[in-house]
């Protein structure tokens, strides 16, 4: 995202343009680096199904965007969350491209 | 924004596709508008409850202060007499459930998180502890030696000064400008405070201090909504 002159709706992350993975790491950019939360929590912030999150989730993690752990918690087992360094710059990128289409004039 | 099913991946990114799961929002600003929103979801489900954190405090000082004041007016006054022990037990017991009703809010919270933000409200919370022991065991080194009015305005004035101080410290952490506003204006009227003298300090530190505490949990609470 380098070039920033006319930045056009083809220079957006596909992975990300999807509104419910775009919804999914709004909401993991929330968290600090290299803070997890819970796939239960997750889903309960995004309203979305357990199929659907892991849907997704799957596709971010492939493209190398969030991290999913498996864990126990005790005897529980846990399933844990984060945006990676790489889905964190994607987000960045991804909404400064956002501005820049609202605000051609203005700085990206 | 309901969460649909998966439709099928469209190739090519655009504004223009129809509204689904794998489609993208209409336009720019609602995309915006979306991330704005899924962030305040999340960050209000990771935030501790404003009013569960500062208002159980707020109350106690504002109430045990106030009886601390009424019973220990300045210059030896008694503006109420309750017996002496009323005013320290009821702080106390304040305190103790203020501290219960934090550490419950606050924790039920930080669990939902795992990593170094769970390290870091450790060491926060023990540093509390660790402090008031210290200034603790500091000040029962010299209670006995000072007139019973100063040797009260040493024990509150140094817990009040350790509060402002571990707020400030907290906002610095957190970057939370609130909570470095509180500990600032704690931290002031209660030099204030101390300089007054003794009877006066707790009127202040009661209305000021308990009323700030009060202010601090109401602003945060109406942020968060």
């Amino acid at each position: 995202m380098t070039d920033h002159s006319e930045p056009g709706v083809t220079e957006l992350d596909p992975v990300i343009h999807a509104q419910a993975r775009l919804r999914v790491v709004s909401a993991l950019s929330v968290l600090r680096d290299d803070d997890r939360i819970s796939f239960p929590r997750l889903q309960e912030s995004l309203r979305m199904t357990a199929g659907n999150l892991s849907v997704h989730l799957r596709k971010l993690e492939d493209a190398g965007y969030v991290e999913v752990t498996k864990t126990h918690h005790g005897r529980t087992p846990a399933t844990l969350v984060r945006l990676t360094r790489r889905g964190r710059l994607a987000f960045d990128d991804y909404t400064a491209a956002l501005r820049a289409l609202l605000d051609p004039q203005g700085g990206s | 924004m309901t969460p649909t099913e998966d439709a099928p991946s469209s190739d090519s990114p655009s504004f223009d596709a129809p509204s689904s799961a794998e489609a993208p929002p209409v336009d720019p600003a609602e995309s915006l508008a979306l991330i704005a929103r899924e962030r305040a979801n999340l960050g209000r489900e990771l935030t501790p409850d404003p009013r569960l954190m500062y208002w159980p405090w707020g109350f106690a000082w504002l109430v045990g202060f106030t009886l601390f004041f009424l019973r220990f007016g300045p210059d030896g006054r008694v503006f109420v007499d309750l017996p002496a022990w009323l005013p320290l037990l009821t702080l106390t017991l304040l305190f103790i459930t203020a501290g219960i009703v934090t550490g419950i809010a606050g924790g039920r919270v930080s669990r939902r998180i795992t990593g170094p933000s769970n390290r870091q409200s450790l060491m926060y919370g023990l540093s509390w502890s660790i402090a008031f022991t210290a200034f603790s065991v500091v000040f029962a080194q010299f209670s006995s030696v000072l007139p019973e009015a100063q040797a009260g305005l040493l024990w509150a004035g140094g817990m009040v000064a350790l509060t402002g101080a571990l707020h400030m410290a907290g906002g610095a952490i957190w970057d939370d400008r609130n909570l470095f506003l509180l500990g600032a204006w704690t931290s002031v009227i209660n030099i204030v405070g101390v300089l007054v003298g003794p009877g006066w300090h707790s009127l202040i530190v009661a209305v000021a201090g308990g009323g700030g505490m009060l202010v601090a949990g109401l602003i945060g609470w109406l942020r968060l909504r």
